[in-house]
């Protein structure tokens, strides 16, 4: 162990774990830091036999670059980065050896293209309802059959004025003006009066935002299924 | 020996020098490309037409790419309604004026060519403006029902709305 440990040439890393897991552990942690003081002294005295990629500061490392071609590096100016002088300069960055990318430029596009298509992204989603396919081709003209029996349904009829006719149960065509009115009457018929499903009769003349109100106001109130029907007939 | 295995159990500890005084960017680019690459995929690119649809609040989330898309929507005046057969309210998409049952053959003509060149196209989406009258819907609709493929496979009719809250 002793041998090894101040050979300078020797990757560090695997004495100091054997110091740490040694047999002498009680000191393992002053010894550990006492070697790493010991190596380093060695190493700033034998500089020349530290082969550190990540130092390419000594004089082989220089000379390898420049055969490279490579023309970051001032020739004046052999000794790395540690200068005072290179402080003289203030935005120059470090040179980086040609085996490694200056990231820095594709980085500033992959941004700007980021924000770009962030501000210019509509979405290919679109909410919609779903809606069975039309059975017939004739309009039902009779569509206030179906009020004789509310059993368990409410119906909304829109007129060719748009105005909302709600017959549930317990009322039959009560009038209801505005949207919020229809809203409360049918929300009132499914949570007191047990209704779960919605009929819709539209004329034809009824606006489709009307039709689209009124289904959603059965979709507010969970209905079991939301028929449309469409008539001609005036009221 | 000993020594080997302790030198494992170092390894995952960290593989850069923190104390080099510059921030390691890849997580970041790494996170910036794959947005990039999320929003490429998501937005479309080709002009969309603005049709001012209904609004509701609770809707099904469809993709576009997955439908046949019919926009339906009244000029001006309040009267005319306009019926486009695509997604871009283009002139040469328009359903020319004329007999009724000539119309709804153009529409399920139409739906019938998309859904049959398209395998992924599996319904049918009408986005109709909201001041659109409630017979010109079912008008369209009748018309997507009479093509055989847009009834088959259990494929439905979605009508667009606005989402709101």
């Amino acid at each position: 162990m002793t041998d090894e440990e101040h050979n300078p040439n020797e990757d560090p890393r695997p004495h100091e774990s054997t110091a740490k897991f040694g047999l002498n552990e009680p000191t393992g942690q002053f010894q550990d830091l006492k070697d790493r003081l010991d190596r380093e002294s060695e190493l700033a005295g034998d500089e020349n036999n530290f082969h550190d990629d990540n130092h390419p500061t000594d004089e082989s490392d220089s000379l390898k670059y420049r055969n490279m071609g490579w023309k970051g590096i001032d020739d004046d100016d052999d000794d790395g980065g540690d200068d005072e002088d290179d402080n003289f300069m203030g935005g120059d960055k470090e040179p980086i050896p040609e085996d490694e990318l200056d990231m820095t430029p594709m980085v500033d596009v992959t941004f700007l293209l980021l924000i770009f298509f962030m501000v210019t992204a509509s979405f290919t989603i679109q909410k919609s309802l779903e809606q069975a396919h039309s059975k017939s081709d004739e309009p039902s003209t009779t569509p206030t059959e179906e009020t004789e029996e509310p059993e368990d349904y409410v119906q909304i009829l829109i007129d060719q004025t748009n105005t909302y006719y709600v017959t549930s149960r317990s009322l039959d065509e009560e009038e209801c003006p505005s949207d919020s009115e229809m809203r409360s009457r049918v929300r009132d018929a499914f949570e007191n009066e047990g209704a779960k499903r919605l009929i819709i009769v539209a004329h034809v003349e009824s606006l489709h935002r009307k039709v689209v109100t009124a289904w959603d106001t059965g979709a507010i109130n969970d209905a079991s299924e939301i028929e449309i029907q469409t008539t001609e007939e005036d009221y | 020996m000993f020594a080997e295995s302790a030198d494992a159990m170092e390894l995952p500890k960290r593989t850069r020098n923190a104390d080099d005084g510059e921030l390691d960017v890849t997580p970041m680019i790494d996170v910036t490309f794959l947005l990039l690459a999320f929003f490429v995929v998501v937005s479309k690119m080709d002009p969309q037409a603005n049709v001012p649809l209904p609004k509701a609040s609770y809707g099904l989330a469809i993709s576009e790419k997955e439908t046949v898309t019919i926009i339906l929507t009244v000029d001006e005046s309040g009267k005319e309604p306009n019926i486009f057969l695509g997604t871009g309210m283009q002139e040469e998409e328009l359903v020319p004026p004329g007999d009724e049952e000539d119309r709804q053959q153009l529409i399920a003509d139409y739906v019938e060519k998309e859904l049959t060149n398209n395998p992924s196209k599996n319904a049918v989406l009408i986005k109709a403006a909201g001041n659109c009258k409630t017979g010109m819907v079912e008008f369209v609709k009748k018309g997507v029902s009479k093509s055989t493929l847009a009834t088959a496979d259990d494929r439905k009719i979605y009508i667009g709305i606005e989402e709101e809250q």
